[in-house]
């Protein structure tokens, strides 16, 4: 972690665009939901918004029977899945390319997501998180600390998210 | 706008994230060509226009993605419950003495 | 300083002028002051002309509800607003406004011969007026009524300020910063809930900031609220000014609008002018204090006739006296106080006339000890004053006569019809009214949400019992939450309790045919207006309102409402709860456009999504239209080609060599789990179980009702993974009609659906050289016809990039389809773009992709079907498994009405003079037919074909499929067009080119 990023001086909140790193959704029925946790070597926790992590993964509950997962290294949970799918139907599928994260941080990064986000984000635990909306694009939000936050946007909704947080930050830069 | 409780999430949340999905309890045939032209129409048009207590489909389509049903009050707009996608047609009497 | 104003009163700055303009001349206010209270500083009590009389007329409040102080402000180009409120404007420095309605000047204006006309302007007389003849309807009354119409003058300019948006939750929302709102706020956030405090003006405090002689716990009501302000501040509370709550919706959604920098000189960079905020609250608290209502008599609604309540606003807030030389009429005991603080501060107060026999006694006293002149149970029955009332003639009432007149000089005159609590937000709510019939007044009574109500809101007065409703209030909420909370009363001397009644309009001795007595000072609607129209068979609130337009006006009939509904009563004989009241509706007060859109303006008006190559397309010089939600590239014109020229171009380009198409926007979604083929057997009408991994196939997707809903290729990667392609427009909703089927009706079904549409980016390849060029970049797969036949589908490496290849042609040439991982589509795009120039290869965009297809007859779904084409009708019979037992829609295609003959299909068109045909043009087949024809159909596509030299079309006919070589009309405006019905496959009816 550097300190630049936490160079608050000149801005409210600070976005950046995080670079790509491997994703994958993953389905699977509730029932098999520990069979198959135990075969990917992953915790799949099962409210939906909680977050877990293993080494070298992120695991994000989205839905019942939905994860999204961050992987340092894909093939061998690729491999894992190929090996388990005969006696653990399930879905692994890769969306590395499908969301752009953006980090959105700072001292004023929970009022630059409430510009767009309905829900009572300041509620959210640090942890956790949910798929939700800013403005009009479903985007997941990862609140990884207090004014700290990740959000996958879609790739073709991103220059719409982007102009408008664009804008939220001369607002906030304006102290109005 | 409306709060909805998400049987899935657990949570209770802004209307935004939710889309209406039609009226619930209304199952596809198991088999539709035994059906008359009749029976396949009423299947396909015929819908309740409830005064009251309606039951409805949303899908938190903007959060966890699942279908699920709704005890929707048509004259206050409130919701009166939420269950999930499967589970039996609630009885309408419980349903408005515990909203109330 | 003006002699208006008065040393050491008001809230206002002595040591900081602010020069402003009002309609051309430079006046000098002070900062704090609103245009209304600079203007009556500078002894200027016209501000404007009346809507439909042009009556001269001044500031009636000192707040929102204002009728008619409206002007014009300007703050530079495209910073134009009409209908400001002068009450509510603060002074600026160089804030140009200017008074409405008038012509040629506010003191001279032609439109005042309304005024003596007002006979031909009664209730209804819209109605009545512009009956006849009816040759005149649309030539003279039309455009007369428009012109007529509207108050102010609209913005022409594009409105160059920002405006924000902001979302937040709070567990107690308290709507009021008065007395009452003050104590109830801070009581519930003692209880540690998170609690904010809204209020629409620039400085909290409410009736307390013009009762500053109340002493409240021992300090002086001003001190003592700046020391709630600054506890308020301590405990965390948001306080907001500013900021109307501007509607209260289901389930404590309330929205408001912070107006943040119309009052700054200077607004600093990136400032919003507006801010929208929604919140959702757990409690709300309405605190929104009384509406002064006015008297109703002749004339009384001359400049310098104000509410008894604004004159003491004005005279202790901003320190300006609004008269030396005062009249008072009441039926409410405040009106008492405002004419005391307007002794005390050296102003003679003539006489106060009440309505009312008796007084209580200390008032009385306290007028007697100021030398005010009471006179009980009085009538007003005129003013005198063309642009500033002069003097009110009063008489008294005995026995119901009202006895004989006299006129009093005066230069302002107070009047005081009682007060109103403020019930609009709760309205909004649906929560049910009360009438109390000793207040004569209307009270909240059940409600819908999670509210409380406090202080002068639900009908109380005075400052000890307001506080103390506030605190109650504020632990009411407070114990909703499931919170602790505590508070005591708080000691008040000097308060000011008051009571009163309601009244109709005032008895008189004149004719009340001839009195001008308003009710509704901005729709100009009289007392008389009200009893014509009962009189005229009115007989609910609502119908009398519609037709008096009482209550109608941008205040929505803030003073005006309780008023008439008291005079309809009356003429109807009935209590005012029979006669009803009319609805409240958001929002509170008028709202800027701007407000409501938000961020959601120019260029980010509404989502725009582009593809990972809509760069390479922009530098390209594309030119772009939008499809649903994507902008795409339309074509690609070169040096100085015109749309068609350049369509032309890339056409012909593809057909004779090789084009490259972005085609990346089409829906993807990965069906994928041990029931991938029975899902896909159950959803598209195609049978799926005997495709071969490697193999691909046409998909059609039908509604439960029959009809054509979306369509695109299927390639089978393995036994359980298909990869299904939608349209542009159509892959969110058969995403959704996926997993609603998946998820409800099929839930045993293993097999899971994941949007992959941005995980790819596809770049599509089609002409005769389209293999030459892939074949450079592909490796691990032999492309030849023989190893990867047309409709085959294999992941290989292209340019060094893993991919997913399909053989598969939407234009009837030689076809590929090149899926990457998104992020590098433009690395994909440009390895092909320098593989095909051997080629001359063509960047194409969506127009060229129309006609080449529009060629081969393939349908786009929702151009050439319109939700009510059936395969059949379509002529897509072989698409269905016929063999298969069911599936979405299959049933429908027995339905009577699907199978009868005569429903409208899909066939091609040429026409015989080589006009091309509008799309969307009706088709009939006898053209001499007497009006209306009967239209046989319509042209859904039509595009200039370069490879047939022609125009072409696709049209549905009905039975158009039985009627080839036929030939139909087209009435068109410049004569009509005969076509020739045909195959819709235009261009290489054999597919020859495909096998290539």
């Amino acid at each position: 972690m550097t300190t630049q990023r936490h160079d608050f001086d000149s801005a409210p909140f600070l976005i950046e665009e995080l670079p790509w790193h491997p994703r994958f959704s993953l389905r699977v029925r509730p029932g098999n939901r520990a069979a198959l946790a135990a075969a990917l070597s992953l915790d799949l926790p099962t409210a939906i918004g909680q977050r877990a992590t293993a080494a070298g993964a992120e695991v994000f509950c989205l839905g019942p029977d939905e994860w999204t997962i961050l992987v340092d290294n894909a093939a061998p949970l690729v491999a894992a899945s190929r090996n388990a799918y005969g006696q653990i139907p399930h879905s692994l599928v890769e969306i590395s390319d499908r969301e752009i994260t953006l980090r959105i941080s700072g001292a004023q990064a929970l009022t630059a997501l409430t510009t767009g986000c309905p829900r009572d984000i300041e509620a959210m635990p640090v942890g956790q998180g949910a798929r939700t909306l800013y403005d009009s694009a479903t985007v997941t939000l990862w609140r990884d600390d207090r004014q700290d936050f990740r959000m996958d946007v879609w790739r073709s909704f991103l220059p719409h998210v982007r102009a408008i947080l664009d804008q939220v930050m001369v607002e906030l830069r304006s102290g109005l | 706008m409306l709060l909805i409780h998400c049987p899935y999430c657990d949570a209770t949340l802004p209307e935004s994230e939710f889309a209406y999905a039609g009226e619930a309890h209304i199952n596809r045939p198991a088999d539709p060509s035994t059906l008359t032209d009749e029976e396949w129409r009423d299947y396909l048009f015929i819908r309740t226009n409830a005064r009251g207590p309606h039951f409805e489909r949303w899908r938190h389509v903007h959060g966890c993605a699942r279908f699920f049903n709704a005890v929707r009050d048509t004259v206050s707009d409130r919701f009166l419950m939420t269950y999930k996608a499967g589970e039996a047609r609630p009885d309408l009497t419980a349903v408005k003495e515990a909203a109330e | 300083m003006s002699r208006h104003r008065i040393p050491g009163m008001g809230r206002v700055d002595p040591a900081a002028p602010v020069n402003f303009t009002f309609d051309g001349r430079t006046y000098q206010g002070l900062r704090g002051d609103t245009v209304a209270s600079a203007l009556l500083a500078n002894g200027v009590h016209l501000m404007g002309r009346s809507f439909k009389y042009h009556r001269p007329r001044g500031a009636v409040t000192a707040g929102s509800e204002e009728p008619n102080a409206l002007i014009g402000t300007s703050r530079g180009p495209g910073r134009f607003e009409p209908n400001t409120r002068a009450t509510v404007q603060e002074l600026r420095a160089n804030l140009t406004t200017e008074s409405q309605n008038k012509w040629p000047r506010l003191s001279f204006d032609i439109g005042a011969l309304n005024d003596r006309a007002y006979m031909l302007f009664s209730a209804g007389f819209y109605y009545k007026t512009f009956m006849w003849p009816r040759s005149f309807w649309d030539k003279v009354y039309e455009p007369f009524i428009r012109a007529a119409a509207g108050l102010g003058k609209s913005p022409t300019e594009t409105d160059p300020d920002n405006y924000a948006h902001r979302n937040l939750h709070t567990d107690v929302l308290v709507v009021g910063g008065g007395a009452a709102g003050i104590a109830a706020a801070l009581t519930a956030a003692k209880s540690g809930a998170r609690v904010m405090l809204v209020d629409e003006n620039p400085e909290l405090g409410g009736s307390l900031l013009s009762d500053p002689s109340v002493r409240i716990e021992g300090r002086g009501s001003w001190a003592w609220l700046a020391e709630q302000l600054s506890q308020l501040r301590a405990a965390g509370v948001r306080l907001m000014t500013r900021t109307t709550a501007i509607g209260y919706y289901h389930q404590n959604f309330v929205g408001l609008v912070e107006r943040v920098t119309d009052h700054l000189d200077q607004p600093p960079h990136g400032a919003p002018r507006e801010r929208m905020w929604h919140v959702r609250a757990g409690q709300v608290i309405l605190a929104q204090g009384a509406l002064e209502k006015p008297l109703v008599f002749d004339g009384n609604d001359r400049p310098g006739v104000m509410l008894a309540g604004a004159a003491q606003t004005y005279l202790n807030r901003y320190g300006v006296k609004v008269g030396d030389n005062a009249a008072v009429v009441t039926s409410h005991d405040s009106a008492y106080y405002a004419a005391f603080d307007l002794v005390d501060a050296g102003a003679r107060v003539a006489v106060i006339a009440d309505t009312r026999t008796s007084v209580r006694s200390d008032l009385l006293d306290a007028a007697r000890k100021r030398g005010i002149q009471v006179l009980t149970g009085h009538t007003a029955t005129g003013t005198e004053g063309r642009l500033r009332v002069k003097s009110v003639r009063v008489n008294p009432v005995r026995h119901g006569q009202v006895g004989a007149g006299r006129k009093i000089a005066c230069d302002a005159l107070l009047i005081c019809g009682g007060w109103t609590p403020s019930l609009h937000l709760f309205s909004h709510t649906k929560g049910s009214l009360a009438w109390d019939a000793d207040s004569r007044t209307f009270l909240p009574n059940h409600k819908t949400e999670a509210c409380q109500i406090a202080g002068a809101g639900r009908g109380l007065w005075g400052y000890g019992p307001v506080l103390a409703d506030g605190v109650k209030a504020g632990i009411a909420a407070a114990k909703a939450l499931g919170r602790d909370a505590a508070g005591s009363d708080a000691r008040v001397e000097g308060d000011r309790p008051g009571t009163g009644t309601s009244q109709t309009e005032l008895p008189t001795d004149r004719s009340p045919s001839k009195a001008k007595a308003f009710v509704d000072y901005q729709n100009d609607v009289t007392a008389k207006d009200i009893r014509l129209a009962v009189r005229e068979g009115m007989r609910s609130i609502e119908h009398v309102k519609r037709y008096t337009t009482n209550g109608m006006a941008t205040d929505q009939g803030k003073m005006s409402n309780i008023n008439g509904l008291m005079i309809a009563a009356d003429a109807l004989g009935k209590e005012p709860p029979q006669v009803g009241l009319t609805t409240f509706r958001p929002p509170y007060t008028p709202t800027s456009f701007g407000a409501f859109a938000g961020y959601h303006k120019g260029a980010t008006f509404e989502i725009t999504r582009k593809t990972p190559i809509d760069p390479w397309a922009e530098a390209q010089g594309a030119v772009f239209e939008p499809v649903s939600l994507w902008r795409r590239a339309w074509y690609f014109p070169q040096g100085a080609e015109d749309m068609h020229q350049a369509v032309a171009r890339e056409c012909r380009a593809t057909r004779a060599s090789v084009g490259m198409f972005d085609a990346s926007t089409l829906g993807k979604i990965e069906v994928t789990g041990p029931d991938a083929v029975e899902f896909m057997n159950r959803m598209y009408t195609n049978p799926w179980t005997k495709l071969q991994p490697g193999r691909c196939r046409y998909g059609l997707l039908l509604g439960e009702d029959g009809f054509i809903r979306d369509d695109g290729v299927i390639g089978r990667l393995s036994p359980d993974l298909f990869h299904v392609t939608t349209t542009t427009g159509g892959a969110a909703r058969v995403m959704n009609m996926m997993e609603d089927y998946l998820q409800t009706e099929w839930p045993d079904l293993d097999v899971w659906l994941t949007s992959t549409t941005e995980q790819w980016a596809t770049v599509a390849l089609n002409g005769p050289n389209a293999r030459k060029v892939l074949e450079k970049l592909v490796e691990g797969l032999d492309l030849s016809d023989v190893n990867f036949p047309h409709m085959s589908v294999a992941e290989c490496t292209v340019a060094g990039l893993p991919a997913r290849l399909f053989r598969i042609s939407f234009t009837g040439e030689l076809g590929f389809e090149v899926n990457v991982p998104a992020r590098h589509g433009m690395q994909l795009w440009q390895a092909i773009h320098e593989a095909g120039q051997q080629y001359d290869i063509c960047p194409y965009g969506t127009e060229t992709m129309h006609v080449l297809r529009a060629e081969k007859g393939y349908i786009i779904v929702g151009q050439d079907t319109d939700g009510t084409v059936t395969p059949q009708d379509a002529g897509l019979d072989w698409a269905i498994g016929k063999a298969k037992k069911d599936f979405v829609g299959k049933r429908s295609l027995q339905r009577p009405d699907i199978v009868a003959p005569n429903r409208k299909q899909l066939v091609g068109l040429l026409t015989e003079n080589g006009t091309r045909l509008e799309e969307g043009a009706q088709i009939v087949l006898d053209p001499n037919q007497s009006l209306p024809m009967t239209m046989a159909g319509h042209v859904t596509s039509s595009y200039d074909s370069v490879a047939l030299g022609r125009p072409i079309a696709m049209a549905v006919i009905t039975g158009g499929h039985a009627m080839m070589g036929r030939t139909v009309h087209i009435p068109m405006p410049e004569g009509t067009v005969q076509a020739t019905i045909t195959s819709t496959n235009f261009y290489d009816p054999d597919g020859e080119r495909l096998k290539a």
